[in-house]
């Protein structure tokens, strides 16, 4: 067997077979959930990795694009009886679309400055969610979301809506992984580095960066139109800028840059929160700690390809640069 | 000697566990409670936690229920929908657990409901205002003053008063929002008239620009539905642009931490109320006394609500004997009647499921709150 599907077969093999093959044994519906959540979140971690570590934008509007989904999908679903096979690309879609609604006015943005413009954005999206009350039913939400249906095929349980999150998951996994190993991806890191030098040597970059913004939104999109479907009930307070942050989070914990490190980073800030419960009111404390020290003693992450630091030196400009001895830090 | 000792110690023990096992031979019944026991709503399930311990070890100790001790499990929901729905699943999962108790806020209630709705498990939440809250299912009921109640009753106190155009502010959530439309229809009913409709983004700290856009129309009063920081601040606000328009409120603002950060601003305050920590009735004067003798401090209108949603399902376990099971406890819960609890007498229709209780009035004087007779 090839070495290169080998490792997409055994993870196939683990998502789709094993891990629900245990948890129908232990007949708990719980860690089926959680499981989903967590699913959910890769898709998020992923695309936002996508922006803001293989291409370097940092993006604090993330939960925004999730939000278009959901709500696309609610809406879509409740209103008009779409079935989920069509809601999910359609939420998609339309999270791509106000990605690039939002990246037109702030491709010529840098640093700091474009991050700014994301949370902007980010709370003018969760804004427009709370107070147009016509249309999003507002802070009142959106109740009764149908569960996963198909031709007469019941997918609403525990294992039926952990495999379409599963499948979904995996599905947009591959993707992200084709399109960050290859010239394209290439041509984002080099976007990255340094945008005026891609820029240079021929690089579109304002084609590229909008481009960027509507895959990754696109796959915001889906994750939202997920958790419509799964947890029957939306409100504008799950797309708050709480969650863009902890999102970014997870790809600082697993690493920017690296696709299994946004993995394993989402897996980690959904597991970790729950299986601390038994610890009682001090669980959040602990989870602070975990991701201190894992930015203290792995500033590159699990699996970076860059570390957070570097991002930060290049979103705040000459903040960072290298003072008396070499120390680096604010001046 | 010492091994010796240590047989004699070991059948010791052993005696001892064995005589204790008829004691132990209780049934456990245990009831979820899921609440924001962390992040910035944590205030309020703190509270929560409080009174549903207390009530709690006060009918184990009342002997209601022979051959069975009740208890409680809290999760920590941080007011997020995404671990209400995980803890749901845990509490559903959980055979011994019959009913649930929570979660604070309607969105994360609601969210959790799906699974429970799904599951068949009785959801009783002492806040969850949302109106389509118990409509999700049989299984959804509530112990909190329904804005379908509330908003009449102010409506009637304030026209009565001769106070013909009144002006509304309230929060941007569900619960404002039903807060506005059962306040306008009930004053409109009645021949008044509302001068303004003014929402505010939950966080905002600044009602300068709504209290003079508002006081422009010149309405003969103003009606507030919003929470206590928010409240004490739009009153500071008030006093300071010297708006001398008189102020009623819903019973959301009846708290110690209105007063004790607007000071004088509070004062002519006036609001409903189903819980008044001065009210002479044995039964709240009781639960007051041992709050404050337990926690050193005065419990608000969160606490005695969670008190007495512990209490109506205690009664319903109670009604139901040692046997209960998810089924029959929910019957049971539908079938409350004149519950003598904290914050009025309760009733459920056991049709709609939605709660009614007896309103008092309340205003604000010299910084305390005064029943009004």
């Amino acid at each position: 067997m090839s070495k290169n599907i080998r490792l997409p077969l055994i993870v196939g093999l683990a998502v789709l077979v094993l891990l629900p093959a245990l948890l129908q044994v232990m007949g708990s519906g719980y860690l089926f959930r959680v499981s989903i959540t967590a699913m959910i979140f890769v898709i998020l971690a992923a695309s936002l990795n996508f922006i803001t570590g293989v291409a370097g934008l940092l993006s604090l509007g993330h939960a925004a694009f999730y939000g278009i989904g959901a709500y696309t999908a609610a809406l879509l679903a409740t209103r008009y009886g779409v079935p989920f096979l069509l809601t999910i690309p359609l939420a998609g879609v339309a999270a791509a679309i106000g990605g690039v609604l939002v990246a037109l006015p702030t491709m010529r943005l840098v640093s700091i400055y474009f991050a700014v413009a994301t949370l902007g954005m980010g709370e003018i999206i969760y804004g427009t969610l709370l107070n147009w009350v016509d249309f999003t039913r507002g802070p009142m939400g959106i109740p009764a979301i149908p569960s996963f249906k198909v031709f007469g095929l019941d997918l609403s349980g525990n294992l039926g809506s952990y495999l379409v999150v599963a499948v979904v998951m995996l599905a947009s996994l591959w993707v992200l992984h084709r399109l960050t190993h290859s010239y394209y991806g290439n041509a984002l890191r080099a976007l990255r580095e340094d945008d005026q030098c891609a820029d240079s040597m021929g690089i579109d970059v304002v084609r590229l960066k909008g481009e960027v913004f509507a895959i990754a939104c696109f796959f915001a999109g889906i994750a939202g139109s997920l958790w419509a479907h799964t947890t029957g009930y939306i409100s504008p307070g799950d797309f708050r800028f709480g969650e863009s942050i902890l999102v970014l989070a997870m790809i600082v914990v697993g690493g920017l840059g690296s696709l299994p490190g946004a993995v394993v980073g989402a897996v980690l800030l959904i597991v970790l929160p729950e299986a601390l419960r038994p610890v009682g009111d001090v669980r959040m404390i602990a989870v602070g700690c975990v991701m201190f020290f894992s930015i203290l003693l792995l500033p590159k992450g699990l699996f970076g390809e860059v570390s957070a630091l570097n991002l930060v030196r290049s979103s705040f400009g000459a903040g960072w640069k290298p003072g008396v001895r070499g120390v680096v830090g604010w001046r | 000697m010492t091994i010796a000792k240590t047989i004699l110690g070991a059948l010791a023990g052993v005696a001892v566990a064995a005589s204790a096992v008829p004691a132990l031979a209780q049934k456990t019944i245990a009831l979820g409670y899921q609440a924001p026991l962390t992040g910035e709503m944590s205030q309020y399930g703190e509270v929560f936690r409080n009174s549903a311990t207390m009530a709690v070890e006060q009918f184990n100790k009342s002997g209601k229920l022979p051959g069975a001790t009740v208890v409680l499990k809290f999760e920590d929901s941080k007011n997020d929908a995404k671990e209400g729905v995980n803890i749901a699943k845990k509490f559903v999962d959980d055979q011994e657990i019959v009913g649930v108790l929570g979660d604070f806020s309607s969105t994360v209630s609601m969210a959790a409901a799906q699974v429970y709705a799904q599951a068949g498990v009785p959801q009783l939440s002492q806040t969850a205002s949302h109106p389509d809250y118990v409509k999700i299912s049989e299984w959804q009921f509530r112990n909190i003053t329904t804005q379908a109640y509330e908003g009449p009753f102010v409506a009637k106190w304030a026209l009565g008063e001769g106070k013909k155009k009144i002006a509304v502010i309230a929060i941007q959530n569900d619960w404002g929002q039903s807060v506005v439309s059962n306040f306008k229809d009930a004053v409109e009913k009645n021949g008044g008239q509302i001068t303004a409709v003014e929402f505010y983004n939950p966080g905002n700290r600044d009602f300068r620009t709504i209290l003079t856009k508002i006081a422009r129309e010149r309405p003969d009063a103003i009606y507030l539905g919003m929470f206590d920081e928010d409240g004490a601040t739009l009153m500071q606000q008030r006093r300071q642009l010297n708006v001398q328009i008189p102020t009623y409120a819903t019973s959301s603002l009846y708290s110690p931490k209105l007063v004790a950060l607007a000071g004088p601003s509070a004062d002519g305050l006036k609001l409903s109320t189903t819980f008044a920590v001065d009210n002479p009735e044995p039964v709240v004067k009781a639960y007051v006394d041992e709050y404050k003798a337990r926690y050193k401090a005065d419990p608000t209108m969160f606490a005695a609500q969670a008190y007495d949603a512990t209490n109506i399902m205690l009664a319903a376990i109670a009604k139901v004997g040692p046997n209960v099971d998810r089924k029959s406890l929910r019957d049971a819960l539908a079938q409350t009647a004149g519950f003598p609890g904290v914050t009025g007498e309760t009733t459920f229709d056991p049709q709609t499921r939605e709660p009614s209780k007896q309103l008092a009035r309340m205003e604000i004087k010299g910084g305390q709150f005064t029943l009004v007779k």
